[in-house]
C-alpha cells in the first residue's frame, strides 16, 4: 500500500498500548516479583534470587496442583474427544432434530463457569441434590455421599462437570471437520464394498485427523486455564487436594489476605512457562503452514453443519 | 439411495437412542435447575426430581427483591458494553494493519498478540492487582478496574478473527479505492469496516459473552458492594446455600437470558469459540 511509513504503526498503537499495559507488562512484572521474598502486603519485599523456585521444588501442594492440571488434561483427551467424535459421527447421518441436538449439546459452553459450578454443587449436594436423589431412586433409598468432600475423588466429579460443559464444544468442532471432508471419499469406499463401520474407522477418522489435532490443542491449552470450577467446587477440601495451578496462585496471594505475592508469582511464572512451552511450537507450526488468511474450522463448516 | 432395510432401521433407532440418552444427560441438570427455581422449598426437599407440585414465582421475586441481582445485572451490562466497544475499535484498527498494510515487525507483533490468546489469564492476577491498586493506577475495587484487563485479553482473538476477515476482502476493490485517492484510513473506514460486518458481529457477540461470564478478575479486582453477575451469583450461593430453590432462581436469572441469546446468535458464538482452532 502506498501510504506513509508511520501509518501502520498508528493503526497498531492503541491496541498495543492497552495490550502492553494490561497483558505484557503484568507478565513481565510477575517475573520480577517471583524473585522477591514478599510474604505479606504489610512487609516490604526483599530480593531473594531464585529462593521461591527452590521452595517450589519441595512444595507438595504445588506438585499436586500441577498433577491435577495434568490429570484433567489426560482425562479430557481420553473422554471428551472420543465422545465428541462419536456424537459427531452419529449426527453426520440423517438425523431427526439434528439442529436441536447440536444446539443442546453446545449450550453448557455458553454458561458462565461460575454458574456451572453453582449448578453442579447442587447436583452433587449430599442431602437432596440431583445425583444423590437419583441414586436414592435407583439404588438405595438411604444413599448418601458427600461427592465434593472426599479428597481422593472430588477432582473426578469436577472432571465430570468439565466433560459436561466441554464435550459439546469438541463435538461441534468435529462436526465441522467431518463436513469439510468431501462426501465422494465415503461414496467411493462404499462402492468398493466397505460397510459403514469401515467407512467411519478407515476413511472418516483418518480424514478427521487435523480436526482432532485442533481439538487436542485446545484441550491442552485450556487445561492450564482451569480456575472457576475448581475454585468454587473444591473449596471445601484440604489444601493439597483442591488446587490446580491457577487456584493455587489465587489462594497464595489473595485468600484470607495471605498476600504471598512473591511466592505466588513464582507459581505464575511457572504456569506461564509451561503454557509458553506448549504454545510456541504449535504457533510456529501454524505460522509456517499458512501465511494468508486464518481459515477456521467453524468457517469452513458453514456449508453443511451450520 | 439404498433401500431402507431392516439393518438400517435398527441402526437409525440405535443412533437416535444414543443421542437422546446424551441429550438427557446434558439437558436434565438445566431442566432440573429450572424446575427447582419454581418449586416451594418443602417440595424441593421432599421430591427433588420430578415436576414441581405447584409452580411458584416467589423464588424469582425474592431474588429480584434483594436488589443485589438487579444491580449486578446493570454493572455487568455497563462494563461489558463499554469494554466490548473499546476492544472492537482497537482490534479492528490493529487487524487492518496486520491484514492490509506492510510494515517492519508485523510478524513479531502479530505473534505477540497471538501468544496472549493462549496464556492463562491467571498469570497476571497478582501483578494486575498491584498495577490497579493503590501503588499503581488506584482504580481497584470499582468496575473500571476490570475494563483494562478485559479489553487487553479480548484483543488477541478479536484481532485474529478480524484480520482473517480483512485479508479476505477482494483486493480489486481495495486497489480501486486506493486509486480513487483513499488513504489507509479511508480504506479502513469506508471499505473494510462496512464489508466486514459479519466478522465484527462475531467479535462483538463473542467478546460480550466472554466478559459477561468472566470470574477470576472480578473475584480479585472488585471490592465489596460492587459485583458483576457471576460474582453476585456465587456470593448469593454462599449466603443462601441451604435454600436451593432461591439459588436456582438466581441461576435461572443468569443462565436463561444467555441461552436465549445463544439460540439466536449461535452462529457467531460458535464461530468465535472455535476461531482459535485454525486448521493446519
Amino acid at each position: 500500500m502506498n501510504s506513509h511509513r508511520l501509518t501502520p504503526y498508528l493503526f497498531i498503537l492503541p491496541a498495543l498500548a492497552v495490550y502492553g499495559l494490561f497483558v505484557v507488562f503484568p507478565i513481565l512484572d510477575s517475573f520480577r516479583m517471583s524473585l522477591l521474598h514478599w510474604e505479606s502486603p504489610l512487609l516490604p519485599p526483599e530480593f531473594c534470587g531464585l529462593d521461591n523456585f527452590r521452595q517450589l521444588a519441595t512444595d507438595h501442594v504445588f506438585w499436586r496442583a500441577l498433577s491435577h492440571n495434568l490429570l484433567l488434561l489426560v482425562g479430557s483427551l481420553l473422554v471428551q474427544l472420543p465422545l465428541a467424535i462419536l456424537f459427531a459421527f452419529l449426527l453426520y447421518y440423517p438425523t431427526v432434530g439434528r439442529t436441536l441436538f447440536r444446539t443442546a449439546f453446545f449450550a453448557p459452553m455458553v454458561m458462565p463457569t461460575a454458574a456451572v459450578a453453582v449448578l453442579w454443587q447442587y447436583v452433587y449436594e449430599p442431602g437432596n441434590g440431583l445425583l444423590t436423589s437419583l441414586m436414592r431412586l435407583i439404588i438405595d433409598p438411604d444413599f448418601s455421599y458427600a461427592w465434593l468432600a472426599e479428597p481422593k475423588t472430588a477432582m473426578l466429579w469436577i472432571f465430570v462437570t468439565i466433560c459436561w460443559q466441554y464435550t459439546g464444544f469438541h463435538m461441534v468442532l468435529m462436526m465441522a471437520g467431518l463436513s469439510s471432508i468431501p462426501t465422494e471419499c465415503f461414496e467411493a469406499a462404499r462402492i468398493d464394498g466397505a460397510n459403514e463401520w469401515q467407512v467411519c474407522w478407515h476413511v472418516a477418522l483418518p480424514a478427521l485427523r487435523p480436526t482432532i489435532a485442533v481439538s487436542a490443542t485446545l484441550s491442552i491449552v485450556g487445561s492450564l486455564k482451569y480456575f472457576d470450577l475448581v475454585y468454587l467446587m473444591a473449596g471445601g477440601l484440604p489444601e493439597a487436594s483442591r488446587e490446580v495451578l491457577a487456584t493455587y496462585i489465587y489462594r497464595l496471594a489473595f485468600d484470607q489476605n495471605q498476600g504471598r505475592y512473591g511466592y505466588g508469582s513464582a507459581v505464575a511464572v511457572l504456569l506461564f512457562l509451561v503454557a509458553l512451552a506448549i504454545v510456541v511450537p504449535l504457533q510456529a507450526r501454524r505460522l509456517r503452514s499458512h501465511s494468508g488468511t486464518g481459515r477456521t474450522a467453524a468457517a469452513s463448516s458453514r456449508g453443511r453443519a451450520a | 439411495m439404498k433401500k431402507f432395510t431392516g439393518r438400517r432401521f435398527v441402526f437409525f433407532c440405535l443412533r437416535h437412542a444414543v443421542l437422546l440418552g446424551f441429550l438427557l444427560l446434558t439437558a436434565y441438570p438445566l431442566v432440573w435447575m429450572v424446575m427447582t427455581a419454581f418449586r416451594t422449598e418443602g417440595d424441593a426437599q421432599a421430591r427433588p426430581l420430578g415436576l414441581p407440585e405447584q409452580w411458584v414465582m416467589t423464588n424469582l421475586a425474592e431474588v429480584l427483591r434483594s436488589g443485589e441481582f438487579s444491580r449486578a445485572y446493570v454493572n455487568s451490562l455497563m462494563l461489558c458494553t463499554a469494554s466490548v466497544a473499546i476492544a472492537v475499535v482497537l482490534a479492528a484498527l490493529a487487524a487492518f494493519a496486520f491484514a492490509q498494510l506492510r510494515f517492519r515487525g508485523s510478524h513479531v507483533l502479530f505473534l505477540l498478540f497471538l501468544v496472549g490468546m493462549m496464556i492463562p489469564v491467571h498469570v497476571t492476577l497478582i501483578p494486575l492487582n498491584r498495577l490497579l491498586g493503590v501503588e499503581g493506577l488506584n482504580i481497584k475495587g470499582g468496575l473500571v478496574a476490570l475494563a483494562g484487563p478485559y479489553i487487553g485479553f479480548a484483543l488477541p482473538i478479536s484481532i485474529l478473527i478480524l484480520r482473517g476477515a480483512f485479508a479476505a476482502l477482494p483486493s480489486d476493490l481495495l486497489d480501486a479505492s486506493r486509486v480513487d485517492g483513499c488513504s489507509a484510513w479511508g480504506v479502513f473506514r469506508h471499505v473494510a469496516l462496512p464489508l466486514s460486518r459479519p466478522a465484527l458481529a462475531t467479535v462483538v457477540i463473542f467478546n460480550f459473552l466472554t466478559m459477561w461470564n468472566e470470574f477470576a478478575f472480578a473475584l480479585t479486582l472488585l471490592g465489596p458492594g460492587c459485583e458483576t453477575l457471576p460474582l453476585a451469583l456465587t456470593r448469593f450461593k454462599g449466603e443462601h446455600d441451604i435454600q436451593i430453590t432461591q439459588t436456582s432462581a438466581a441461576l435461572v436469572l443468569v443462565v436463561i437470558p444467555l441461552i436465549i441469546v445463544y439460540v439466536f446468535a449461535q452462529k457467531h458464538i460458535i464461530r468465535g469459540l472455535t476461531a482459535g482452532a485454525v486448521k493446519e
